[in-house]
């Protein structure tokens, strides 16, 4: 059973996995990890080539668009450890197209649906639970601590729905923003985030929407189980409507 | 008053309305405007009775001209009133919006001075937010009874899911808690909103620029729990409403006592255990094949408390079991207790590749506690076959009995201090 290691970077992985599939007689048989650089480490190392991994994208998305789909989830949820089912995954998804999605008691299939389900689920969610807060100078400023890295997709979603403002998206843990000004959408870092001010009428608009929130609730039907399993606490941080519980 | 005592009036006083979905539409939204629609929906917050948030839900007006029993804005329950402007609508909104609060807005009012003059000032609103805000987001407008067919048609080109409420489920029960609505002023535009949207979806067919009406359907809303009725009248006037009228949902809502009435049913809580069951029933019509003269009959007019509609079926049905996972059509796989949707097609798609074994089963993420009963996998059961459906009904309420003991067990022993 051959043994291959790539640099751990996405384009590796993906290049990586590209290549194993051209090379070898039956990828099922094989494993892919990240290199470690240890003295005793065994495999062949595969050099990186974006080209090829974005090929190999391409290519997936024409033979099986929703494998496509959940490949790009999976990488969203920056998972490491799963490379050899990653492998496996696109491997069967070449062969078996977008039924696929439906071997799940394949363990590789299973995997890799299971993780990619989680971070789409994620980002579903903060599609409607981000928040916005408008700055002095007319900007609107998203923060969130998402626990897979979205920003992309999300900031793909509000560049079709915000179109007509000036906005940011800001990840606090990953450091990572967005920005969307006059049409244009850009992504880069943020080594050092001072808060700005925010304009004349932010905390009017807010205390309203809190007292909306508030009074929709149908008080003989309080439900707070339901409320948590629905809204897990973790996304509470940013959310108007629950300051200051 | 101040726009916050008034946003607390009339989102308090909108929210017995049920619906507060934001599927079934997906527009692009305006080049240089604000919004646009997604068709699975978007939840943007949930309150604290657990029910999803997506749109601005709130009245135009509470100020009613009419006197229902069971409504908190009733003529003659002595609250606060209150209006919105036009323009007051229209800020919320779009402030709400720009901030991603919320999905879209949710307009429904009481009756001012007439229904037409109520429906074309909530019109008014939508159209404003349309054409001069240049606004792409949801929008669920109520249909006031009564109203013009030209204000109907005109709520159904700017708003994306118009609603008649049906109020509650029989004329009988109309006229005597809501005197003033009538049964054909309820359903005559329910069926005018129906052929729109047939029309409509012909048009778009010819020609993509044809006008859109009511993209997301039409709903409806009927009150359980303040009238009489039992849940086998209450599930065929669905059944009905959605094979005739085509309607995309009916809401149930728990009759909650909000005021004193003597031709009111005194309620220790809402009855939401009867709603949680209607809507298990209503599932059952709308996506796994039953007919409401299944579900329920003139001798057993009620849906059963301890066990959910469609297990009450089964256990009733011991012919149609077990059910072999490897064999059974999509169709039946969807008739097993505890099998749903998302495990029939689960099912339906592993086999393709082998067959399905009883690990298999876990696996793919089928849960087998109440399915364990009725179905066979690789021929192999679960349980012993031959068990009466008496003893299957007493198993599926107790839980695993056999199995209890066994898991508190360990929790015991690994007390600090019980043991020594």
């Amino acid at each position: 059973m051959n043994r291959y290691l790539y640099d751990g970077t996405a384009d590796g992985l993906l290049s990586s996995i590209a290549w194993i599939l051209e090379e070898e007689p039956d990828p099922e048989k094989v494993t892919l990890a990240k290199r470690m650089d240890t003295l005793f480490e065994e495999g062949f190392t595969i050099s990186t080539d974006a080209t090829l991994a974005e090929s190999l994208f391409f290519r997936l998305k024409q033979h099986a668009p929703d494998a496509a789909h959940t490949l790009y989830s999976f990488m969203l949820a920056e998972k490491e450890g799963m490379e050899t089912s990653l492998l496996h995954y696109v491997s069967l998804a070449f062969k078996h197209g977008d039924k696929v999605k439906g071997y799940l008691t394949h363990p590789a299939v299973r995997d890799i649906v299971n993780v990619a389900q989680k971070a789409g689920r994620e980002l579903h969610r903060m599609k409607g639970l981000l928040r916005f807060e408008k700055l002095q100078d007319g900007a609107y400023l998203a923060k969130m601590e998402p626990d897979y890295n979205i920003i992309h997709p999300l900031a793909y979603h509000f560049s079709s729905r915000l179109r007509a403002q000036h906005w940011f998206l800001y990840d606090v843990k990953r450091r990572m923003a967005a920005r969307w000004n006059n049409g244009t959408l850009q992504f880069g870092t943020i080594e050092q985030f001072t808060t700005p001010a925010l304009s004349e009428d932010e905390k009017k608009v807010q205390a309203l929407w809190q007292a909306f929130f508030k009074t929709i609730a149908i008080p003989d039907r309080k439900n707070p189980r339901l409320q948590k399993s629905n809204m897990p606490m973790k996304y509470w941080k940013y959310l108007v409507e629950k300051q200051g519980e | 008053m101040d726009i916050l005592e008034k946003l607390q009036i009339l989102s308090g006083a909108a929210r017995y309305d049920a619906s507060c979905a934001s599927s079934g539409s997906r527009r692009e939204g305006p080049a240089c405007g604000t919004g646009n629609t997604s068709s699975s929906g978007i939840c943007h917050s949930w309150a604290d009775d657990g029910r999803c948030i997506s749109l601005l839900k709130i009245l135009l007006s509470n100020d009613c001209i009419y006197d229902c029993a069971y409504c908190v804005n009733r003529s003659t329950n002595p609250v606060e009133r209150a209006s919105f402007t036009a323009r007051e609508v229209i800020d919320l909104t779009l402030d709400f919006y720009r901030r991603n609060y919320i999905e879209g807005l949710f307009l429904s009012s009481a009756v001012m001075q007439s229904p037409d003059q109520t429906m074309e000032r909530m019109v008014m609103v939508a159209e404003a937010l349309r054409t001069e805000e240049q606004f792409g987001g949801y929008i669920h407008m109520k249909i006031i009874p009564g109203c013009s067919r030209d204000l109907v048609r005109k709520a159904g080109l700017y708003a994306d899911r118009i609603s008649v409420n049906i109020e509650l489920p029989s004329q009988a029960s109309l006229q005597r808690l809501a005197p003033q609505k009538h049964k054909h002023a309820i359903l005559e535009p329910m069926a005018l909103i129906g052929r729109e949207i047939a029309t409509s979806l012909l048009e778009r067919k010819a020609s993509r620029r044809a006008p859109r009406f009511a993209p997301a359907g039409q709903s409806t809303q009927m009150i359980i729990g303040a009238s009489p009725e039992n849940d086998f009248q209450i599930l065929r006037l669905s059944q009905g409403l959605y094979k005739k009228m085509n309607l995309k949902r009916v809401y149930y809502s728990a009759y909650v006592p909000v005021i004193a009435d003597n031709r009111l049913p005194v309620l220790a809580a809402p009855p939401l255990l009867r709603e949680h069951r209607l809507y298990q029933a209503d599932w059952l019509l709308r996506f796994y094949g039953f007919s409401a003269e299944e579900i329920l009959s003139d001798d057993a007019p009620h849906l059963d408390e301890s066990f959910d509609p469609k297990t009450a079926w089964a256990l009733r049905h011991p012919e149609f079991f077990p059910v072999e996972i490897n064999r059974a059509d999509y169709a039946t796989l969807l008739r097993v207790p505890g099998i749903g949707v998302l495990s029939a097609k689960r099912i339906v798609a592993a086999r393709r590749f082998s067959r399905i074994t009883p690990e298999g089963l876990k696996k793919i993420g089928v849960v087998i506690k109440r399915a364990k009963y009725f179905i066979t996998c690789s021929g192999r059961s679960f349980e012993n076959p031959d068990q009466p459906p008496a003893l299957i009904r007493q198993r599926l309420l107790l839980g695993e009995s056999s199995e209890a003991p066994m898991s508190i067990l360990p929790k015991q022993l690994v007390l600090p201090g019980l043991i020594a």
